[in-house]
């Protein structure tokens, strides 16, 4: 991943200028899927794009070191190799963007990849994820924890207390120790959009938390009731563009939760080239978060390369 | 499956990640076309006509050239035959109890459900238009239109008792329509039991495979008839016998020819010209998304036209900055492929939007355009022209597609007089996020159509139409309904046509009428002058014409008026028209209800120079009371004006406004001259216009009485009263550009000057054609009719979020 983003200022004058029109924005989300596809060949090389995107998670209460290496180990391998092969791409050396996990199984994660010989970074949720209403002492304390554990990537989810009570300058403040803590560690800041009440809000804390230094912005933890939808990631794309254009840093943008078919993750793949162009579809700039969506896209590949439908044991499981 | 064919491979997609091409397959186009062995002819009575030794004429892909099928052009007696199809069908089809009507216009929405890949296929493929656009927008609404109507008919015994079918409609599309043009025309005049002949331009096969459908349900063959030929056929299809009305779309130009070629003949017609469209943008709106609004608008193949684009000057940077950046994503290609925003139109629209850009930059307009558009066929890149005052000869003419012409202005009351400063008045957008501003603008536009942070949305149920050059014919909602029926018992028309009839000197003089004698009237006459401007004042050429009494000796005189009379009624009529027309519908009618009580004052008065005048004096006193009654009858009706409307898919409402029409002009007949006067003055006060009448010729005074009290109960110049020749002033007020629109009341040959008139600024006409109108009946004298000529409809989409 490429440097990071530097921190800015935080401008209250343009946080209060920011204007949402949500019928609109909830037009523009139907048409977005409805006026772009992609079949054959492109679609095969989308998909593989997208595989390159995904940051594999596993975040559940009985995680252990099994699933985790197993989990690894697909994130090495995500496509059999044979269908890679017959696409002619088994040497770009397509693995998944990172594995995520909770911050008590980075060492498991680190060690389970070390072993596979492969330097796909760890990621790891921290500051009282998934609702964040712990003390910022302990969240703060849980970031420099799993970075010390071997985590590169630190998703941190943030204060909606903060947010939707209007305090732009605490939550500015919060993000930006969050920043600190992370020390080389790349900052990923979920917005848990499911739970900011409108997209204004989604808005004013998608530049809050870029302004204070994230390198991604990120649409949920996959715990809420309201997950990655097509509005909420326009109303993020369009604050990240608008910030590249104002400070001429590029933030990146992971919708996550609920992505679970190759179609969906086709649509997103144009959803970002529609609204941010090109240079965002790597995986410096993009990350998709899923954990089933991978083996709907190898299905997919599958059906691309041999014709047929493969059966769940045709696939390698994760 | 894995080997790519001729393209390039996954590993080259992987790191360019382009589109792809997403064909859609037109076999079954073909396939269809290939059933009428590529050759079309006309659809007509449930059978395909397909007539010898006319010309045949190619119908080509707009794209690749490549000729699909012939067409044959249509001649004046295939166009007779459709008629005497119609003519015939209408026989029995309107005669149907409106539940039958409903059943069948469903069944037909069932088959078009069934068909509806080959009706998205053979409109995108012949069209050019994005295949997306057609088949998740157009054929939908297709069902929706035939379904919604469905229910109208079915309750149309119930909910328009009083109203009768015309009877066979005759419907002129241009070259450029789309068939939903044809659908939401079709629709209402079937399901009102009115049967349909539509003339489409050669070359264009969708309409036929409609009526193809429609027509193998069997029953009703003759309602849909399509017969393809050219424009120059219209007059033909016009005035032929039982059609009574044409419906026209298409360029302003065209309609203005065949309003003036019509005039006089027997079909009404109605116009829905012109397809520039127009968006606001305000500095508080959701920039991003009014972009977006603009795509919808000109650069997603979904209007037909281009769009003029106001923004604040505070937010031009940042509005055009996004604007260029949204139109580089823009894809266009060949209309059948499923990824593409916009197809192409053929070489003429091509033609028509380079030479537009051409000549905005000529005059120091700035073009920029962009996005991924082929280089070989006829293509044309979105375009967005800055720098182009309104005093710019180009900035004058109509915005062809794909083209947005982009200006600033620096306040919503700016805006608002920018927007109101054309000619056109048919639909626009305003983008804003503080309600009060965007209802002020919503309310203030003088548009048939305006959209509230949205732009581009139908629906069947709202009635959609224009105002200005845009013409006032409707589609859509229950005006939609109207445009195809008329009262019960009116009197199907013949040609009035006066072929002699020279519209160059129809009017120009008046007649020097002088009569001597002793006066037998009140000596001294009161000094009347004409009612202008809130005051009885001298006419500009300081002439008088005499009046007679029924035994034909003169009886007074009243002021010649004339051309400068006319120029100052109507321009006081539009100093007072804003004030009148934002008075609550209740103020209104307080001020009605005091006029009543002053006639009721002055009832013996006014019967007795009724009576003066020949009338009965039992007749006279009748015709007092009943003034007295239409003026407290239109005062209470006019508050149960306009209605909220809820419409599939949208979150929010649709209002629909009755608005005023700004200055009417009224031409009263000869008969009944108290009774007429106020009979039409009425309903025309009490919708919010200002008016300027021509009382009755013959016994002009006792209107001139009742101006009396208008002069001390209404605002200054709300009403005026100009007596004189009536051609003459019939001819200053149809040939006045800023009359809104015209009643008229006399004899055959003032109807037809007025309809050949009004195509100057398409003001909208109601004439009697010389047919006397029964002023003491309730239907004729204050019916329904009357509330629908008085008024104009805005509908007003409010979409609603957080």
């Amino acid at each position: 991943m490429a440097a990071h983003c530097r921190a800015s200022e935080l401008d209250l004058s343009w946080i209060s200028r920011v204007q949402v029109n949500q019928a609109a924005v909830l037009r523009r989300a139907e048409q977005i899927q409805a006026r772009r596809s992609v079949k054959k060949e492109w679609q095969a090389a989308w998909l593989l794009k997208a595989v390159t995107c995904i940051d594999l998670t596993t975040l559940s209460g009985d995680d252990t070191f099994s699933n985790v290496q197993r989990l690894c180990y697909k994130a090495k391998y995500p496509i059999r190799q044979d269908l890679l092969k017959a696409l002619n791409m088994h040497d770009k050396g397509i693995t998944t963007a990172a594995v995520c996990v909770y911050p008590a199984r980075v060492c498991d994660a680190v060690k389970a990849l070390k072993a596979a010989g492969c330097s796909i970074p760890v990621a790891s949720v921290a500051t009282g994820f998934p609702a964040g209403q712990t003390h910022l002492k302990t969240r703060l304390e849980e970031i420099r924890l799993a970075v010390e554990d071997g985590a590169t990537e630190i998703d941190v989810v943030i204060n909606r207390t903060l947010v939707l009570t209007g305090q732009w300058e605490a939550l500015y403040d919060e993000i930006s120790q969050f920043r600190k803590a992370c020390g080389e560690a790349h900052l990923k800041t979920i917005l848990a959009t499911g739970e900011l009440g409108s997209l204004t809000n989604i808005y004013k804390a998608s530049l809050v938390a870029m302004m204070a230094g994230s390198d991604f912005i990120k649409t949920s933890t996959g715990k809420e009731t309201v997950n990655a939808t097509f509005p909420v990631a326009i109303v993020m794309l369009r604050a990240i563009r608008d910030f590249f254009w104002k400070t001429g840093n590029k933030v990146g943008f992971k919708p996550a939760g609920g992505i679970r078919t190759a179609k969906e993750s086709l649509a997103w793949l144009s959803l970002i080239k529609e609204e941010l162009g090109d240079e965002w579809l790597t995986p410096d700039l993009f990350r998709i978060g899923a954990s089933s969506l991978l083996s709907d896209i190898e299905r997919q590949i599958y059906h691309h390369v041999t014709g047929r439908y493969a059966a769940y044991h045709d696939l390698p499981m994760s | 499956m894995a080997a790519a064919r001729g393209g390039p491979c996954a590993r080259e997609i992987f790191t360019t990640l382009e589109y792809g091409p997403v064909p859609e397959s037109h076999a079954c186009a073909l396939a269809w076309l290939d059933t009428h062995n590529r050759l079309l002819g006309h659809y007509v009575n449930g059978t395909w006509l397909k007539p010898e030794h006319r010309n045949p004429v190619p119908c080509q892909d707009p794209i690749t050239g490549e000729e699909l099928a012939s067409c044959l052009q249509a001649q004046a007696e295939d166009v007779t035959a459709a008629v005497e199809a119609a003519r015939t069908a209408f026989k029995t089809w309107s005669q149907l109890p409106g539940a039958a009507r409903a059943q069948h216009l469903s069944r037909l929405a069932k088959t078009i459900q069934k068909h509806q890949q080959l009706l998205w296929t053979l409109e995108s493929l012949v069209t050019g238009r994005a295949v997306r656009e057609v088949r998740d927008g157009d054929v939908p609404l297709a069902q929706q239109l035939l379904q919604y109507h469905a229910v109208q008919a079915y309750a149309q015994e119930k909910a328009l008792a009083g109203w009768e079918p015309m009877g066979v409609i005759g419907l002129i599309l241009p070259t450029s329509f789309s068939f939903l043009d044809m659908m939401w025309r079709v629709c209402p005049a079937l399901a009102m039991g009115c049967t349909v002949v539509v003339l489409v331009p050669p070359a264009l096969p969708t309409p036929l495979l409609l009526a193809q459908l429609a027509g193998e349900l069997g029953s009703f063959p003759g309602i849909l008839n399509v017969v393809c030929g050219p424009a120059s056929l219209g007059p033909v299809l016009a005035s032929q016998p039982g059609v009574q009305k044409v419906a026209f779309c298409g360029a302003v130009e065209e309609g203005r020819a065949l309003r003036r070629t019509l005039a006089g003949k027997g079909a009404r017609l109605g116009l829905a010209l012109g397809t520039e469209s127009l968006l606001l943008l305000m500095d508080s709106a959701d920039v991003d998304s009014a972009v977006e609004g603009v795509v919808d608008a000109v650069w997603s193949d979904r209007s037909l036209g281009g769009l003029r684009l106001l923004i604040q000057e505070s937010v031009w940077d940042e509005a055009m900055k996004r604007l260029q950046a949204r139109m580089a994503k823009l894809r266009s290609g060949r209309g059948l492929d499923g990824a593409v925003d916009m197809g192409a139109r053929g070489a003429a629209a091509r033609d028509l939007a380079q030479s537009f850009v051409d000549e905005a930059q000529s005059q120091g307009g700035q073009v920029f355009q962009a996005g991924d558009v082929p280089s070989d066929g006829p293509f044309f890149s979105p375009a967005l022209v800055s720098g182009l005052p309104p005093a710019a000869p180009c900035a004058q003419a109509e915005v062809p597609w794909p083209v947005v012409v982009a200006s600033p202005f620096r306040t919503a009351k700016e805006a608002l007089a920018l927007a109101n400063g054309t000619p056109r008045g048919g639909s626009a957008s305003v983008w804003s996020e503080r309600l009060g501003q965007a209802l002020e603008l919503g309310f203030g536009l003088k548009m048939g159509t305006v959209w509230i942070n949205a732009h581009g949305l139908r629906d069947p149920a709202v009635p959609t139409g224009g105002c200005k050059e845009s013409g006032s014919s409707w589609h859509g909602g229950l005006e939609g309904l109207y445009e195809y029926l008329w009262p019960s018992g009116t009197p199907s028309w013949e040609p009035f046509l006066c072929e002699s009839l020279n519209y160059d000197t129809f009017g120009l003089a008046v007649p020097s009428s002088l009569l001597s004698g002793p006066e037998t009237g009140p000596s001294p006459a009161p000094p009347y002058g004409l009612f202008v401007g809130g005051r009885f004042q001298a006419p500009g050429a300081r002439s008088s014409r005499p009046i007679q009494d029924s035994s034909g000796k003169l009886h007074s005189y009243v002021a010649e008026g004339g051309a400068k009379d006319i120029q100052d009624a109507v321009e006081t009529a539009h100093q007072a028209a804003p004030g009148w027309g934002a008075q609550s519908p209740g103020a209104r009618a307080r001020l009605l209800w005091a006029l009543a009580a002053a006639l009721e004052r002055r009832k013996s008065a006014l019967a007795s120079q009724l009576e003066s005048h020949g009338v009965a004096p039992m007749v006279a006193k009748t015709e007092v009371e009943l003034c007295v009654r239409r003026l407290q009858n239109w005062g209470t009706r006019v508050q149960d004006q306009g209605q909220t409307l809820q419409v599939t898919g949208l979150r929010g409402p649709v209002l629909r406004l009755r608005e005023p029409l700004g200055v009417l002009a009224v031409v009263c007949p000869d008969e009944w001259p108290l009774l007429a006067f106020v009979s039409l003055l009425a309903p025309a006060l009490a919708h919010g216009n200002a008016v300027v009448l021509v009382p009755s010729g013959t016994y002009p005074l006792s209107a001139l009485e009742v101006c009396q009290d208008i002069a001390t109960l209404f605002p200054a110049g709300l009403v005026s009263v100009v007596t004189g020749d009536r051609d003459h002033l019939t001819r200053c007020l149809a040939l006045h550009q800023d009359v809104q629109a015209l009643w008229y009341f006399g004899p055959a040959q003032g109807s037809q000057f007025v309809e050949w008139a009004s195509a100057g600024n398409l003001k909208s006409v109601w004439v009697n054609r010389g047919f006397p109108r029964a002023w003491d009946e309730e239907v004729e004298g204050a019916g329904p009719e009357l509330s629908l000529h008085a008024a104009r409809t805005k509908a007003l989409w409010l979409p609603m979020g957080d």
